[in-house]
């Protein structure tokens, strides 16, 4: 008994779908001579007449969900009551049954859409395979790298060719690593439901999310700015280039490429911040946003440990 | 959510005792290298299937008994339609074709980018929708 309603906003011009499966659950007990057969095994809760959950959900659209809540109860909106007769409760196989006691009687209760917390977010799965992909995308990277060390190294070529900054790399790393704890607290904020802090600015107990994103923006941001001073050494003292040797192809475009994600993880930052305050509520859809983001971040961190340990440590 | 945990992590132990065995008889840092990043790729979808499922209820696709109708519930949120991402997708081709032509152009291009982002970004947030 699948009902595959698209709500469909009718009374808006513009309407922004929600797909729902079975918008209007059917709860269907089926009397079998006086006893109470639950037919459905469907955990169908009553919940009053509201819209679809407020993911992102519109006024418009909030407002044509209760229209077709009041529609459903109305008995307007397609789905008939299902009685006995139109039901077959009388048994029309000439072979299935032979008593013709059994009476079916089936009563629709409706109910509003369910909470989506029995699946796991399509945001959130979605953020994890593109990660994945990046995964594979920085594999290239490191596979990049370790050729041209093994051949250099092969021809007798020094290796590394250059001299890198550990120092400065270690200092990095850490604040880097530093700031996906912070992420990771404005992490517990969101499940806590916490947007911005509830005491003093000095009060870190009493942090939401804003407050620990914006600290994690600016470690990122540290990161960054310590990542070109370190390449602004490199090609001012050991000129070294994207294109002067082998060793500064390798060197560059992984690191690069970090940095870039790196800043494209500030860019995220700034917008799911510009996100919470543009709007009146924390809506559920900025609190997937906002962990997604942190998984993005803890990835960005991942690969750098292994980025670190691979040009500055191993060489 | 075991099931599908337990595949990509079977993957990732197929793909390590590969890396191994491609190491031990070739000594290509290359191909072990990517080898070992597809361990990871396992490794981390797995480990989120599984810690996912471990918090949440047991979907009705885990139940043998379970019926079409309990996975019944909102899906998500989809925009009907949007010109956003051809904008946005406009810009960067336009920044990328910068690299090529001149910095200007990716100079412009990466204005655009900024500008397209935003309203992409945003488009749900204001005017009618705004919540």
């Amino acid at each position: 008994m699948v009902a595959l309603s698209l709500v469909a906003a009718g009374s808006c011009a513009d309407p922004v779908l929600t797909l729902s499966c079975n918008n209007a659950c059917l709860a269907l007990s089926v009397s079998v001579s006086g006893k109470t057969l639950p037919a459905l095994r469907s955990p169908v809760r009553r919940r009053p007449a509201a819209g679809p959950p407020a993911t992102a959900g519109p006024p418009e659209f909030l407002a044509a969900g209760q229209a077709f809540t009041r529609r459903v109860k109305a008995g307007r909106s397609g789905f008939r009551k299902i009685n006995a007769a139109s039901w077959g409760g009388g048994c029309r196989s000439p072979t299935g049954c032979r008593n013709n006691d059994v009476v079916a009687t089936a009563s629709v209760t409706e109910a509003g859409p369910r909470t989506p917390a029995n699946r796991p977010n399509l945001v959130s799965v979605g953020t994890i395979i593109w990660l994945s992909s990046e995964l594979m995308f920085f594999a290239a990277l490191f596979a990049m790298y370790f050729t041209v060390r093994s051949v250099e190294k092969g021809e007798g070529l020094p290796w590394p060719g250059a001299h890198l900054d550990v120092a400065l790399g270690s200092v990095n790393t850490t604040v880097l690593l530093l700031s996906s704890v912070t992420c990771q607290m404005g992490v517990f904020a969101v499940e806590r439901g916490q947007v911005g802090r509830v005491g003093s600015l000095f009060n870190v107990s009493k942090w939401g999310l804003r407050e620990w994103y914006v600290l994690t923006f600016l470690m990122g941001l540290y990161f960054d700015c310590g990542q070109a001073y370190e390449y602004h050494d490199l090609v001012t003292k050991q000129h070294l280039t994207l294109s002067s040797s082998a060793y500064g192809s390798v060197f560059y475009i992984p690191t690069g490429f970090h940095g870039l994600h790196v800043a494209g993880g500030l860019v995220a930052f700034l917008f799911l911040l510009g996100r919470t305050y543009a709007a009146k509520r924390f809506t559920r859809e900025q609190q997937i946003s906002a962990i997604v983001v942190s998984y993005y971040w803890h990835f960005v961190d991942v690969v750098w440990i292994g980025l670190f340990t691979t040009i500055y440590l191993i060489h | 959510m075991k099931v599908e945990g337990w595949l990509f992590l079977g993957c990732a132990t197929f793909f390590g005792g590969l890396d191994v065995i491609y190491w031990y008889y070739s000594k290509d840092p290359t191909g072990t290298a990517a080898l070992a990043f597809a361990v990871c790729l396992a490794i981390l979808i797995g480990f989120y299937v599984l810690f996912t499922g471990r918090r949440l209820p047991e979907r009705p696709e885990d139940n043998p008994q379970g019926e079409i109708a309990e996975g019944s519930g909102e899906i998500g949120f989809f925009s009907p339609h949007s010109w956003w991402p051809l904008f946005v997708g406009f810009s960067c081709a336009t920044a990328a074709a910068g690299f090529a032509m001149g910095w200007w152009l990716f100079l412009i291009g990466a204005l655009m980018v900024m500008v397209s982002m935003i309203g992409f970004v945003f488009e749900y947030y204001r005017g009618r929708y705004a919540h």
